[in-house]
This record gives structure tokens, C-alpha cells and sequence, in this order.
């Protein structure tokens, strides 16, 4: 989450289209990229990044190419409706269609293609296992 | 290595409804621009595109674009992509001289195995993915080598180490680095989880273990966090 923000309270906002960049690998060799729009919690990248880095062990290097910086309100249970806005609860990053997640570099491609497979289960969108774009 | 021929078409009208018509006949639209003449608005079919891109030469191949009974010198300058189907919506075609030197990208290949490096559970980071170079339009180089053999753990290769062919020149700064040796910090999180594992099993039980893997992630988080900002 951010360290300090101008406003406590964010608009819920739109998520309409598909992302206008980070479509591609550029830093490692394989990634995730996200198939469908959503909100991803602070709390789920992390995991995300837990089941990665546990299941490759020693020798890769991961990236995380989102942040959480939109606070997401939420009323406490059993409250009537109105009296403002609910309190920020949570932390999420805006995803929209096409863009890589998390890139990975790592000798051995099949472990990488594991290890992103876990990371993807612990996501709320649909994702897909890609590679960096060589050549056409 | 023989002549590209890439018909194209200059009749298209242009705007997102005709191009996504174009589309799905199978014809990709296109400008082509350059040498201080008029940029045209042409298409292109799609299966002749591929055709003429994945020859050895990749996307630096130098295509003789033929329209309106004339034959034009080009190289593809950009092509842009759906970010989910990964079809190609676009190409840009930038018009050159055979006899001046055109300025590309070329990619950058790691060759022969960091022994060193990989011993010590270590990694090759590559930093450089393609170089961009000043060539003449015959002697564009398909791939760039550079030799990662003799690479050890905190040592680097840099641009001036890359090998570049005759007549071609770079404008990258030649400190800028292509590949470095490195140990990275998840590598660094498992030792220490190992280590602390053999302490504890010297020790009490098995739950000095368990703790121990959590604090090496807590630390991971730190770092991340520390990255981020």
C-alpha cells in the first residue's frame, strides 16, 4: 500500500477495455498476464508472490509489475445504510485485460511454467502463462 | 539472400470502421513513411506479412513494398499488437535508402553456459535485450552474440564487450549493461531457510523450521516493499 495518499477514499471507477500497456514481457523471460479485468488485493499479489518464489526455490528473479494504490471502503456488518462512506479496508491494484502481472526469469522453463501456474490459482481473474515476444 | 516482395494495397480508407474490415478479410492496415516523402496509407495481406517477417532476418528484414507499379525499399519501424490475442493490428513502414545507414534493433543472444555463475546457485540476469545499432540496409546483423562463458558471480558484460560486425556502429553508451552474474535475493531467502532448518534440527523439534521459513519470507516482503518504492 502506498505510503501517504492525497485522498483516504477513491471512487470505485470503470474498468472498461483492454490495458493500454505493459502487455509484454520486458523485464524477465515468462509472465502472467491478466485475461480479464478486476481488482487485485495487496494481500493476493502477495500470495501470488509467495507460492512463486516457494515453488522455484533458489536461482530465479521475479518482478511485480502492479501496486496496490486504490483504498477500497467498506461499512461494517449490520449497519444501516447511509452515515457516508465506509472506512478503507483494503488495498488493490486496477487491472484491465493484457497486462503482465508478474514476469519471472528463470533457467528451467518448465519450473517457471509451474511455479506460475500456483501463482495464477491465487488470483481473482483470469490469467494466462506467457513468454517474452522474440522476433515476428 | 534473396529479394522481399510484400504487395500492398493503397486504395484503403482510412478510420476504425474500414480497418477492422480490412481485418477480418485478412489484410492488416499499414502506413508507409519516410525519406521526406508523403506518408501513404496502405494494407496489406496478412499471410504475406508473416511470410516476409519470419524469414532469418526477424522483423529487421528489408521488404521492397509494391504499390501503384512501383517498388519501395522499407523496414518495418513498429508493429502494434492486440495486448490479449497478440494479432497484429498495424505494421509501420519506414521507406529507406540502400545506399544510408538505417538505425535498428537488434536482438542480443547469450552464448556458451556461465558455469560459474550457475555453481554457486546463482544466475545470468540479462539487463540488454536488443541493442540498437547504425548499419548499411544489406548488412543488418540477424542476432548479436555475446559470449557469457567466463561470467562469474557480480561480475558484468557490457555493451563494449558485445562483438559488432564490420561497417556496424551503436550510439549506446558502452558501459551500459547487457548481463550480469548475480545471486538473487530468493536464492539468498532459501539459504538462509536452509540454514536455519539444519540449526534447528540440531536444536528442539521441527518448529524452529517452520519459523524460520516465515521470517525468510517476512524479510522478502521488506525488500519488495523497499523495491517498490
Amino acid at each position: 500500500m502506498p505510503k501517504k495518499v492525497r485522498h483516504r477514499k477513491h471512487h470505485r471507477g470503470r474498468m472498461k477495455g483492454a490495458s493500454k500497456g505493459q502487455t509484454e514481457v520486458t523485464f524477465g523471460e515468462f509472465g502472467i498476464q491478466a485475461l480479464e479485468p478486476g481488482w487485485i488485493t495487496a494481500r493476493q499479489i502477495e500470495a501470488a508472490r509467495i507460492a512463486m518464489t516457494r515453488h522455484i526455490k533458489r536461482g530465479g528473479k521475479v518482478w511485480i509489475n502492479v501496486f496496490p494504490d486504490k483504498p477500497i471502503t467498506e461499512k461494517p456488518a449490520e449497519t444501516r445504510m447511509g452515515s457516508g462512506k465506509g472506512n478503507p479496508e483494503k488495498w488493490v491494484a486496477v487491472v484491465k485485460p493484457g497486462r503482465v502481472l508478474f514476469e519471472l526469469s528463470y533457467h528451467d522453463a518448465e519450473v517457471a511454467r509451474a511455479a506460475l501456474d500456483r501463482a495464477i490459482q491465487k488470483l481473482p481473474i483470469k490469467a494466462r502463462f506467457v513468454e517474452r515476444e522474440e522476433g515476428f | 539472400m534473396s529479394e522481399i516482395v510484400l504487395p500492398a494495397d493503397t486504395s484503403r480508407a482510412t478510420g476504425t470502421r474500414s480497418s477492422r474490415r480490412l481485418r477480418r478479410e485478412g489484410r492488416v492496415p499499414a502506413v508507409v513513411y519516410g525519406l521526406g516523402q508523403d506518408p501513404v496509407s496502405i494494407d496489406v495481406d496478412w499471410p504475406e506479412l508473416r511470410r516476409a517477417l519470419t524469414t532469418d532476418a526477424g522483423v529487421n528484414a528489408v521488404i521492397h513494398l509494391e504499390f501503384d507499379g512501383d517498388k519501395q525499399m522499407s523496414i518495418v519501424k513498429d508493429i502494434q499488437r492486440h495486448p490479449v490475442r497478440r494479432d497484429v493490428t498495424h505494421v509501420d513502414f519506414l521507406r529507406i535508402d540502400p545506399k544510408q545507414d538505417v538505425t535498428v534493433d537488434v536482438p542480443v543472444v547469450m552464448v556458451g553456459e556461465a558455469k560459474a555463475v550457475t555453481d554457486a546457485d546463482g544466475m545470468v540476469d540479462q539487463n540488454l535485450f536488443t541493442l540498437t545499432v547504425n548499419s548499411a540496409p544489406d548488412a543488418i546483423p540477424n542476432e548479436l552474440e555475446v559470449d557469457i562463458s567466463d561470467l562469474t558471480i557480480g561480475d558484468s558484460l557490457r555493451v563494449a564487450d558485445i562483438a559488432l560486425p564490420a561497417g556496424v556502429t551503436t550510439d549506446v553508451d558502452p558501459e551500459e549493461t547487457v548481463a550480469v552474474g548475480m545471486i538473487t535475493r530468493s536464492t539468498l531467502e532459501a539459504m538462509a531457510a536452509d540454514e536455519a532448518a539444519e540449526a534447528g534440527d540440531e536444536g528442539e523439534d521441527g518448529e524452529a523450521v517452520e519459523g524460520a521459513e516465515d521470517s525468510a519470507d517476512d524479510a522478502g516482503d521488506a525488500d519488495e516493499a523497499a523495491d517498490d518504492e
